[in-house]
């Protein structure tokens, strides 16, 4: 039944530029993920840096970031949103140029990403580096993708619109939004421009952006993902549509709030940090609800736990995505992040959400795609099950090995002795966290073996795919529904 | 604590009242959303909606919810 209405759909729907997204996301999960073992070991080993300034930890750390969230988070946003769109709408998207436009337009924008980055042309502003002509080709191509997904919603075939889409809907209008304003500058060249804005309020809207780049980019999109792939993997329906459409309302009105907690202590006022904090906690309960939505529905048939790696993949990403929505909560509190911001606790954290949350759930949707995309079985199941616990344990390492070096940071920061001085040189905490350096570089170096394996086994697929010809039976196998 | 509550309601700014009012008009969303989504009333058809994924793997009438 759910082969034949793959084939079915591969006749209706347009796949094609779903299916380049899916490989170039797992491409770009690659790379991203390499430089970021590489950055991490130039922490730890700093003779890495061969004294080129192109090669500096300063700027190759936002090529990581660019790579991992707008590459690889982009391209599988984009490759999810264009499948779901057209399966749960019963429609073919509404123009497949446009798609192809949104492809080719958010490649060029990762290729100018990473020449500029590595050459030192960068705003500043963190996730938001790039130069404004780059940001002008952001805004196009986004709204371009927004538009796409509108339209092919406007002339869905069904009724009620499936709450994947209003997770993806809110992504779109909210990054528009999001990065428009957070981009204004005045440009005096062709790569080099100051922000409209100065000071706190500078610092206000770039955290304003970047908590809900976390918000509605990392969060939201993958939780369209979550809200589609995880019952269709599972085979179940989600737990319960009320708590979805909740969860959806709550943290499209809550999460813009929060941007504020990245700033407690410092000029910004101090009521501004409170409430970020105090919405920060409220937001606690959506996101457990949300959380405990996706894994209730394995209710009745956890089992298929023990046998379906895909679907670990998922629920996976669900318990790290519960997880870090605490944990984010707990370090906006003023007590809390006294100890814990400006040190090593937040890259863990960070962390946790983009490895555990953001790259599982991905994984384990592109998984499902390349089964349903290229209409045959992966080549090696044995492979994503290594796969499935190379990154769970990198990923393990790595926040452990941050935890620990970012408490240990802030308690040797605020250590006095018996006169009232530091009983720490900044240098002896740099050196007390060589250790932790190089924990961090192996449990990073290990969740990328892990996007190795991934990359060779979908690109075996795609070719055991190619040699037996499913893709091409699909297409032309003439099916009907009265046939089916 | 009532010098904690207090407000210098002639001090706000035009930027303070939209901000003031927006979020009492979300609060009000909100109330309103869980009103709906909780309303006992509400919940099958609600609940019929979890379905919508697996709709065209059943049929595929062009319509995933039959024309509803």
């Amino acid at each position: 039944m759910e082969a034949t209405a793959d084939r079915l759909a591969e006749q209706k729907y347009s796949f094609d530029v779903v299916r380049w997204f899916t490989i170039m996301a797992v491409v770009y999960l690659v790379v991203g993920a390499a430089v970021g073992v590489y950055i991490a070991s130039e922490l730890a080993w700093p003779f890495l840096n061969f004294d080129s300034p192109y090669l500096s930890f300063g700027r190759l750390r936002p090529v990581h970031t660019n790579a991992v969230i707008f590459a690889f988070g982009g391209c599988t946003l984009m490759g999810t949103a264009f499948y779901t769109v057209q399966r749960t709408c019963g429609v073919r998207i509404w123009s497949e140029k446009l798609a192809w436009f949104t492809f080719w337009g958010w490649n060029a924008v990762i290729v100018l990403a990473v020449l500029t980055l590595p050459l030192g042309l960068t705003q500043s502003k963190e996730y938001a580096e790039l130069e404004w002509p780059i940001d002008i080709l952001i805004a196009v191509v986004w709204l371009a993708f927004t538009a796409n997904f509108v339209m092919t919603i406007a002339i869905r075939k069904t009724s009620h619109i499936y709450v994947s889409n209003w997770f993806f809907l809110g992504m779109m209008v909210m990054i528009v939004y999001l990065h428009v304003v957070n981009s204004l500058s005045i440009p005096v060249g062709l790569f080099k421009s100051y922000s409209i804005f100065s000071g706190v309020q500078d610092a206000m809207i770039q955290w304003w952006w970047g908590h809900n780049a976390v918000g509605f980019y990392l969060t939201a999109g993958f939780l369209g993902i979550m809200y589609y792939f995880v019952p269709k993997q599972a085979n179940r329906p989600v737990y319960s549509y009320r708590l979805s459409v909740i969860h959806f309302w709550a943290l499209m009105f809550g999460y813009v709030w929060l941007g504020a907690h990245h700033l407690q202590y410092t000029a910004l006022p101090d009521w501004t940090g409170s409430l970020g904090a105090a919405v920060s906690l409220a937001m606690i309960i959506p996101s457990w609800g949300g959380a405990v939505n996706g894994m209730m529905t394995l209710s009745g048939a956890w089992d298929k736990l023990r046998t379906d790696y895909v679907l670990r993949f998922l629920i996976i990403a669900l318990a790290f995505y519960a997880m870090s929505t605490f944990e984010g909560p707990v370090m906006s509190l003023k007590t809390v992040n006294a100890l814990s911001h400006y040190t090593d606790w937040t890259i863990g954290h960070v962390h946790s959400g983009a490895l555990g949350w953001v790259a599982g759930i991905s994984i384990g949707a592109i998984y499902h795609l390349m089964t349903r995309l290229w209409h045959t079985e992966m080549w090696s199941e044995s492979l994503v099950n290594v796969h499935f616990w190379t990154a769970t344990i990198g990923t393990v390492i790595y926040v452990v090995a941050m935890w620990v070096s970012g408490i240990m940071q802030g308690l040797m920061w605020r250590a006095y002795d018996e006169y009232g001085t530091l009983a720490y040189t900044f240098v002896e905490s740099v050196a007390a966290m060589h250790p932790y350096y190089a924990m961090r570089a192996v449990g990073g170096g290990i969740f990328l073996l892990g996007a190795v394996i991934m990359l060779f086994n979908i690109l075996m697929t795609v070719r055991k795919a190619s040699v037996q010809g499913s893709l091409r039976e699909a297409r032309a196998s003439g099916l009907t529904p009265a046939a089916a | 604590m009532s010098d904690y509550f207090q407000t210098d309601w002639g001090a706000m700014t035009a930027t303070d009242w939209v901000g003031l009012i927006l979020t009492v008009v979300i609060f009000v969303l909100m109330v309103i959303a869980y009103f709906q989504v909780f309303r006992p009333k509400n919940r099958d058809s609600l609940e019929s909606r979890k379905h919508i994924p697996f709709e065209e793997d059943i049929e595929d009438s062009g319509d995933n919810d039959g024309g509803k």
